[in-house]
């Protein structure tokens, strides 16, 4: 049992120092810039919502909004099950499956610049390996100028990405399981997906919780590789919120910059505030789940 | 049943490598024709290319020597957090840890204007210390998750029979809590080690003319007549430094990763 002790606080002065610097106070400065309008950082006008009013009133902000969520919504339907179902697999290959947990963590540590130019080379029609086959079998992948082919290239592409850290997180939970309940559930007959749905999920849920929320917003936000791979075209198709506010920042338009981070980050809060309050309401109603 | 396990393993396998097939393959082959090597054959010229250049050695450098600075900041300030959470409950204790989730879970792109503006004035733009510390803000609550979860398995009673000891805190921690839970001090380092590496974005916003990391580095041999091999067997290198980490703890890896808020 935890002692209740207010100095407790005294613990956190060196973490709650370094947050409020690289955190707290770049925040509170985005918001005070969001309602100036600037010309150069001496010269702040006062403008009250007017950003945020034509940022959320204007179309291109609710096509981006619609293509992150869409992106998200693919991401995270394709890398959970597939990640869960991977760690499945991994956790009954024994030695096998040890090794195959290295080598699905191996792209992770990869630099996020580097990977679409490793993908981009992989499918280079003339010196790729995936190119040349997709030339020899005559399918034309085009994803400079066909919209379809850029979002099947940045969805492939980020799992392979971020797969490892489904299965990564999905195994742990899955590898504490004791052998007994495996038994049991042998004895009553249970059904495969009794088995996953009553013994293997409760204890992967904790993990799956970080999981979606890390891929959830990773993915709403994702830069980098989406930039890299086609600059948000062929027109706009692959235009998500976070290369809008990377031109407003290219552009030196600091104010309306300002008002869109901290629309982005007031939508990343509330989803996160949502996933929390329920988490927390479904492990109250049933306590055992979130052993 | 078991084939089309083994099955599903070769064709998983085969995704993951596949990119890195091509990489290490192109990483070896001539891309631009040198002297004394043929466009399109086996070659080690993009490797010695590499120690020919002092930029891209630099560039290694600065990587490592940031990266490594932040995860000892990580765990630093993180170690006596995760404790008080391990151990007490205290007014806001939940709220820290709402904030904590919060910054880890805020994108970059929305705190790179400010965060540039506000080392600008700390001196802290082309530094190394800059890179370091901007990168707690997703790496001290993960570095905090992680130890806390390590630290709550290790009973009271080992704490209480130290401080009867005569040990100080400072002293308790260094001497006794340190090495009882030294696997989750490796699995937070790995993870810290691992996101700062392979961050751009603040890496690249915080090194306007000198530090250059190593992605930028690799960003900047992009040019009309790209040496495609040398940033293949760059790439190649920016891959060690995770790969020997992955082989460290990999025993470990997949444990101690619960989230609290």
């Amino acid at each position: 049992m935890k002692s209740h002790d207010n100095r407790a606080w005294l613990l956190l002065v060196p973490a709650a120092a370094v947050m409020g610097f690289v955190g707290v106070v770049p925040l509170v400065t985005v918001l005070n810039f969001s309602f100036h309008d600037i010309f150069t950082l001496d010269s702040l006008h006062w403008v009250g919502t007017e950003w945020y009013e034509s940022i959320i009133t204007s179309g291109r902000f609710h096509a981006s909004l619609a293509r992150s969520l869409l992106f998200s919504a693919l991401v995270l339907g394709v890398q959970l099950p597939l990640g869960i179902a991977v760690a499945l697999l991994l956790v009954r290959a024994g030695r096998a499956g040890l090794l195959m947990l290295l080598l699905v963590a191996v792209p992770l540590v990869v630099p996020w610049n580097m990977i679409p130019i490793m993908w981009l080379s992989l499918i280079n029609p003339e010196t790729g390996f995936a190119g040349q086959a997709m030339a020899a079998l005559g399918i034309m992948f085009d994803y400079k100028f066909t919209a379809l082919h850029t979002w099947m290239l940045l969805v492939v592409m980020d799992t392979w990405h971020w797969l490892g850290l489904v299965v990564i997180l999905a195994y742990a939970g899955l590898s504490g399981i004791p052998r007994p309940y495996y038994q049991a559930a042998a004895i009553d007959g249970a059904s495969r997906w009794a088995l996953f749905r009553y013994i293997e999920l409760p204890r992967i849920s904790s993990a799956l919780f970080i999981v979606i929320l890390l891929r959830f917003v990773d993915s709403f936000m994702i830069y980098t590789e989406a930039f890299a791979i086609n600059a948000g075209g062929p027109d706009n198709a692959t235009t998500f919120l976070s290369l809008d506010l990377g031109e407003d920042i290219k552009g030196f338009s600091y104010g309306s910059a300002a008002a869109r981070a901290m629309v982005y980050f007031l939508i990343v809060l509330s989803v996160v505030r949502i996933f929390v309050a329920v988490t927390d309401h479904r492990n109250r109603q049933r306590p055992e789940a979130s052993a | 049943m078991s084939v089309l396990r083994a099955a599903a393993l070769l064709v998983l396998a085969g995704f993951i490598l596949l990119p890195l097939a091509q990489t290490i393959v192109l990483s070896f082959t001539a891309t631009l024709p040198h002297d004394g090597t043929l466009e399109g054959s086996f070659s080690l010229i993009n490797y010695r290319n590499i120690f020919a250049s002092p930029a891209l050695v630099d560039a290694l450098l600065n990587s490592l020597i940031y990266v490594l600075l932040n995860v000892a900041l990580c765990l630093a300030a993180g170690l006596p957090a995760a404790y008080a959470f391990a151990r007490y409950r205290f007014v806001g204790d939940r709220h820290f840890l709402f904030l904590m989730l919060a910054f880890r879970l805020t994108p970059p792109v929305v705190l790179s204007l400010p965060i540039f503006i506000l080392f600008a004035q700390f001196n802290l733009i082309n530094s190394p210390v800059g890179i370091a510390l901007v990168h707690c803000l997703f790496n001290l609550p993960i570095a905090i998750w992680i130890l806390e979860s390590f630290i709550r398995a290790v009973p009271r009673e080992f704490d209480e029979t130290a401080f009867l000891d005569g040990y100080s805190l400072p002293g308790f921690f260094l001497r006794h809590l340190v090495p009882a839970i030294a696997p989750g001090i490796g699995v937070a380092a790995f993870f810290c080690f691992i996101f700062s590496w392979v961050e751009v974005v603040f890496a690249r916003i915080l090194t306007v003319t000198a530090g250059k990391p190593i992605t930028m580095a690799i960003n900047a041999l992009f040019t009309f007549q790209t040496d495609i091999g040398l940033v293949m067997a760059m790439t190649v290198f920016s891959l060690l430094p995770g790969l020997a980490m992955i082989w460290f703890v990999r025993n470990h890896i997949a444990r101690g990763f619960t989230i609290r808020t």
